[in-house]
Order: C-alpha cells, then structure tokens, then sequence
C-alpha cells in the first residue's frame, strides 16, 4: 500500500499508517468483488452500485469511501455528492499523471462548494514536487507514489513561509499599511 | 515603480531554495527529466537546442537600472555577453548551465526579479502598455492592477497544471499597445461617472496555431472583483479545457466550441459563488501596491515644440536627430517630457531584441540619468525610456548613439518582429533571424523606409508564434516540410485597436526567396499606393490579390500551403 502522509489543517505533516486501499474498478471489472476492509472506490462505481443492499453493510461500518477521477464533473452531481458525504468516511482525488491539473479544482470544489471537512486524500501519480499546492487547495492526506523519498516529501510543507492567495489553510499574507 | 516588502522578497528567495533543491535532485538523477520538465518550465527554464534557457519575467515590462545592471552581468558571467527582449516584455539567455540556474535565480532575487510562471501550463507574466502611467491617451494608469493581479497569479495553487499556457494582458489607454485581444483574457480598464475603475474582460484570444482575436463577456467588472471572475473563467477552463491535444488545449478552443456565451454563462454561475467573497481585492491591498507608482519628481517645464527640440542638437547632427524625435519620441502626459524608444533593432546585425552586457549597462546608466532609473521592455522587442524631458533629449540622442541604440526606424519595416527561431529553439521549424537579418539589409535605407511609413513585419519560426506574425501587417511563418525549412507570407495583420489577423497569401517560399519577395509586396504598395495611405490601409483597399499576383508571377513552383506540414 503507498505510503502515506497526513497534514492536518491545524497540525504538522507527518508519515501514518494507510489503512485504505483504493479499488480501481477498470472497465469490464466492475462487477469484480470490493476487496475487504477499508476500501476508496471510484465514484462512478459507487453511482451505479455503492446504493446496493450487499454493501450497506460495509457503508454502516465506514468501510467504504470514495475517489473521484479528473473527468468526473462534481458540479453537476450534486445531489448524489451530497448525499454520499453523509456516509463516506473519507474522499480522494486522482491524479492518473501529476501534471494532470483537474483534481485540483475538484479538490477546491469539494471544499469550497460542499463544505467537505473530512480526509481527502490525492492517490495516484502523487510526487514531492507538487505537494505544496496539493496541500494548500485543500489535501490534508497524501498517498505518495511508492518511489517518492518520504523525508523529502514532508519538508516541502514547511518550505515555504508566505502565500499570495487565500486558500483552505489560511489567508494570503499582506503586509498591513497604514491608511494614508 | 513596484519595490518588494518582506512578503515578496521572502516568497522569491523561499522559491530560489524550492528550485536549488529540485535542480540537486534533478542532477542526482531522483527526479526524472519528465518529471522536472514543468518544475523547470515554470521557473523559466527551457531545454533547448545547444543549452539551457533561462525567461526572466520582467511584469508589465517594467523594471530599473539596478535590475537592468544585474541582468547585464548575468549575461556576461553565466551566457555570452548577450540577452534577449522577447515578445513577451521579458528577458531570456540562451547559453546557461543547468548548475548555475539556482545561482542565477539567487542574483536575481536580490533585485526583486524571478523567473517565476514565464513559461509551463501555467498563468504567464502579465503584459500591459509599455507606456502606462506616462502615455498621453492614457484613461487610466493601469500598473497597480497589473501589480495586484501579478501577485495574486504567483504560485496559485489551484491553476499550475492548467490544460496550457494562460496569459492576461492589461490596457488602460485610447490606443491598444497591448494586443490585449490576442490573450487568453485581455483587460480594458476604465473609469465609469462615478469614478470607479471597472475593467471589461476579454477572453479566448491567441494566437499559435489556431489565431482567435477574444471577444468581450464580461463589461464594467469593478477591479475588487478581477480575482473573484478570474478564478472563475481560470475554474472552468481547467475543469474543462480540452488536454489530449496540446494544439487544442488553449482557452480559445474551449470558448469556441462552447461558443462565449456559454462560456460566459458557465463562468458566471461560479463567479456568483466567488463575487464579493474573501479572494476580493480590498482598498488596503490597492494602497499597498499604488503607493509605487505615483508620477516621479518631474521638474516644472514648459512644452517644447519639435523645432525647439532640434535647435538643441549641433547642426551636423540635426537631420538624424530630427529623424529620430520623429520615430523614436513619443508624446508625454507632462508638458516638457517625452518618452524615448530605444531601437533593439540594427539592420542585419543582430537577432531583434538582442542587447550586449555593455549595452545594458549603458542603458542602466542611460535611464538614471535621464530618467528616474526606470526602463521599460516593449512586446515589439525595444526599450523605453518613459520619462525623459525634452530639454535633455539631444543629450540622450548622443549617449544613446554611442551605443548603437538611436536608429530611427521605430516602426517601420525594419523594426522586426522575430523569435529566437531555429537558430535557438527547439520548438522552430525554421530560423527567424536570418530572415529578419536579410530583410533589414534589403532596406537599409532610412530615405526608403520613411517614405514607406509605418508597417510592421513579425517572423515566428513556428506555429507557436511567438513572433506573432498573425498581427504582423506583413507576417512571416516559417514552416517544415520533409526537413527543409519554408516561409509562408501573411498580409493584413494588425495590432491596436482594429487588431487583425493576417491572410495567408499562398503557397510558401524558400529562405533565400524572401527578400525578393517582401521587395515585390513592397513595389505592390508603392505602385498603387494613394497619397499617405498607410500600408496596411492599402492592403484592407486593395485586398491581397494585386500582391499575390506579383510575388507568384515568377514563381510557378512553390509549395502549396497543404502540402506544407505545420508541425
């Protein structure tokens, strides 16, 4: 399983167990039984079967969370988004290639626009280089492709000392002026 | 002009470490080229092909003598003596080592420069009037909004992996001097009765492979709110700008298959979340920023007219002089001022846009002492010196020659418009400046070339044109077919306000046609010309068929433009 990083909030980045594993359910396997355990599944799996009686269970017991991919619009599944927060335990965004910008943007909705407070985790291809934004958008959990070097990884958070935009961490930073 | 508190200095140097440690990794092999390509595109940093090539952003095309003095010895220390004005108001080496980047980055930092988002898929340096706050048809200095909106494009965390490239440009004035139709948004600031300043949003403008001029969605947007909607337009366009084609991953392709009104119907649905929220810019930010850019300490004069102006210079020098006060000096908002325009482009020297470590340093010394230490880079690829009064002008004129920097030839035909081109990039299908070089030796006849007035000639050496040849009155691409490089001619092209896009006049042409065949396009014009009209008047009067005609009577065998591959 990929190593993980959580970076709360409030709180410092640190290495934590991973105790989700993500299924991706590719085409022609989704019908291939949900592994057992703590299980991250794609949300358009989860459309077309996370409602069926055989995983409620599962969902009762949080053992079922949800990833979205870049193409998945969650604006205009809004209702479906709405009433999955009530019962997922936790959400990831991913990135199949780093430079892929969407889950971004999927991230900032997902805080802004349904007020998401949980975990959301980036899977995927998730590298050192590209944690700092990851972080500020509005990731608090962070499953950091297997050859990424985790001591490196944790330093980018505290890498750099001010930001020019408001983002889900903090307000950006003015040097305040007297009124003239 | 703009000076840094601690939180821009600091965000700067915190970045210079970033990119240090990234290029370790880079060299120790831990971070894969393909994974240190946009780390390194959007510090500036292309690979080309001979070495490295470092953009240093110069925002709005702004910046002073210490800077200019600090780019002068980068040139010498670290490149070959020389650096590049680009299209895009910036800076660029192209002669640098991987190794040394971080150690140029840190020279830089310490004058306040970077070279932060002037290349990758990322919101690009924000270009405006290189005449702001000093034009005489200025309706409103636009540099504090460039400079709020620089700031909040730096490092945003939400928009660094767009589907592409993103550039804004910023126009505050009567004329257009900032092709702000060709961006991906373009802002028109103006105040309404109320003295309010609003601006009007352009967006899906561009020019590459696909020329789109931008249509306006957005009117009389209040400038607290310029974040707010274009976090909104930057939302969709990442959500939703195409990215399995990077020839389509443009705003412009999204905007035109959606058509602008639902994509500006899109926008405003997100916009109605952001308007007013906490991302709007406040009075607090406005007077942190405009507090830099009030007027400098202009003495009290009185206007001088032009005659007054040459009886300054010694007579031998007068008619060049004169000549040069009619190219090179444009008017001024302060009676006894003008603004100079320093020519980067010597008839068949050098690549356009090109200066010297020695020239920078002159031009240091030439902008503190005749003009509040301030310079300014143009998209055209010249310098201006904003500020000048016009006592001091023939003074200037003599300091400037010693230099090679006083040619009267601001727009006209040999002011051109060119990209590094093949001889440097590794994206050209073709050179530029050689083309450049033997059209400025064709007409190197200053006689020649004031009788023919104002015409622009602009050379991309690919579709990416960043020569923006597509507004060029007479525009040149240069092309690849099976290995060999080819010229395809555009005529029609126009920046400012009646911006155009030029038509591609046929079948293209080899490298060493292309003198003759400006000639021929040239002898169209003079033929047929009316009494002043203006060249690209009598390209929109007579069509491009006479000039078509001529330049292919002799021609029967050039290749058809299908034939040519634009890759």
């Amino acid at each position: 399983m990929a190593k993980l990083i959580r970076f709360p909030k409030t709180g410092s980045a640190q290495l934590v167990p991973n105790d989700w594993q993500v299924f991706r359910a590719t085409e022609g396997e989704e019908s291939a039984a949900l592994p057992q355990g703590h299980v991250i599944v794609p949300f358009s799996w989860w459309l077309t079967r996370g409602s069926k009686e055989q995983h409620q269970a599962r969902v009762q017991k949080d053992e079922i969370g949800v990833w979205f991919a870049p193409e998945d619009d969650v604006l205009a599944h809004g209702e479906a988004i709405s009433a999955g927060l009530k019962v997922w335990p936790i959400l990831a965004v991913d990135f199949p290639i780093f430079r892929d910008g969407r889950g971004y943007s999927t991230a900032a909705l997902l805080r802004e626009r349904f007020s998401w407070e949980g975990e959301l985790r980036a899977i995927g291809d998730v590298l050192i280089d590209q944690l700092l934004p990851l972080a500020r958008i509005g990731f608090d959990s962070f499953a950091i492709r297997n050859d990424q070097h985790p001591d490196v990884a944790l330093a980018q958070f505290n890498s750099v000392a001010y930001v020019f935009q408001n983002d889900w961490r903090r307000e950006r930073s003015q040097k305040q002026v007297s009124p003239v | 002009m703009y000076k840094y508190d601690e939180i821009d200095q600091r965000l700067v140097d915190d970045r210079v470490t970033q990119f240090r440690d990234q290029v370790k990794r880079r060299i120790a092999d831990d971070l894969s080229e393909e994974e240190f390509r946009p780390l390194r595109l959007q510090n500036g940093l292309y690979l080309q092909r001979h070495a490295y090539m470092l953009r240093v952003a110069i925002p709005y095309g702004l910046f002073n003598s210490a800077q200019m003095r600090v780019l002068g010895h980068i040139a010498k220390k670290y490149d070959r003596g020389y650096g590049h004005f680009t299209t895009r108001q910036n800076i660029q080496y192209n002669w640098l080592n991987l190794e040394d980047t971080p150690d140029i980055l840190a020279e830089l930092a310490k004058v306040q420069m970077h070279a932060i988002q002037t290349s990758g898929n990322c919101i690009r340096n924000i270009t405006s009037d290189p005449f702001a706050g000093v034009a005489g048809d200025e309706v409103v200095d636009p540099r504090a909004v460039c400079e709020l909106l620089r700031q909040w494009s730096t490092l945003h965390p939400e928009f660094a992996y767009l589907p592409r490239k993103f550039k804004i440009a910023v126009s505050a004035s009567q004329e257009d001097r900032a092709i702000v139709a060709a961006h991906d948004v373009g802002l028109y600031l103006h105040k309404n009765h109320q003295g309010e300043l609003l601006a009007d949003v352009l967006v899906g403008g561009g020019m590459g492979r696909t020329p789109i001029l931008g249509v306006i969605i957005k009117r009389d947007l209040p400038w607290q709110e310029l974040p707010n909607y274009l976090s909104a337009v930057l939302r969709v366009y990442n959500r939703f700008g195409r990215r399995d084609n990077m020839y389509k991953a443009r705003i412009k392709i999204l905007v035109k298959a959606l058509g602008s009104e639902e994509f500006a119907r899109q926008v405003e649905s997100e916009y109605e979340h952001w308007v007013g929220g906490n991302s709007t810019f406040t009075e607090a930010e406005w007077q942190r920023v405009a507090q830099h850019f009030t007027k400098p300490a202009y003495q009290t004069a009185s206007a001088l007219t032009t005659q007054q102006v040459i009886q300054l210079a010694d007579e031998i020098d007068q008619k060049a002089f004169a000549r040069w006060l009619e190219r090179n000096v444009k008017a001024h908002q302060v009676p006894g001022y003008a603004s100079v325009v320093l020519s980067l482009k010597p008839h068949g020297t050098v690549a356009p846009g090109d200066v010297t470590t020695d020239q920078m340093l002159a031009i240091a010394d030439l902008a503190d002492t005749y003009s509040f230490g301030e310079i300014r880079a143009t998209h055209e690829q010249n310098l201006v010196l904003a500020d000048v009064a016009q006592a001091n002008l023939y003074s200037l004129w003599k300091d400037a020659k010693t230099q090679g920097l006083v040619l009267p030839n601001i727009g006209y035909l040999t002011d051109i418009i060119a990209c590094p081109g093949g001889d440097f990039c590794s994206l050209a299908n073709a050179k530029s400046i050689p083309i450049a070089n033997a059209i400025q030796k064709r007409f190197d006849d200053l006689d020649y070339l004031h009788d023919l007035g104002d015409i622009s000639l602009n050379i991309s050496g690919c579709m990416n044109s960043c020569g923006h040849h597509h507004v060029g009155n007479i525009g040149i691409l240069g092309v690849d077919k099976d290995g060999e490089e080819w010229y395809q001619v555009t005529l029609g092209g126009e920046q400012g306000n009646k911006a155009s896009i030029g038509k591609v006049i046929g079948p293209s042409f080899y490298a060493e046609d292309m003198p003759d065949v400006i000639s021929q396009v040239i002898d169209v014009f003079v033929e047929q010309r009316e009494p002043e009209e203006k060249f690209i008047e009598a390209v929109r009067r007579l069509g491009i068929a006479p000039f078509k005609e001529r330049v292919y009577q002799d021609r029967p065998n050039r290749k058809t433009a299908s034939e040519v591959s634009h890759g």
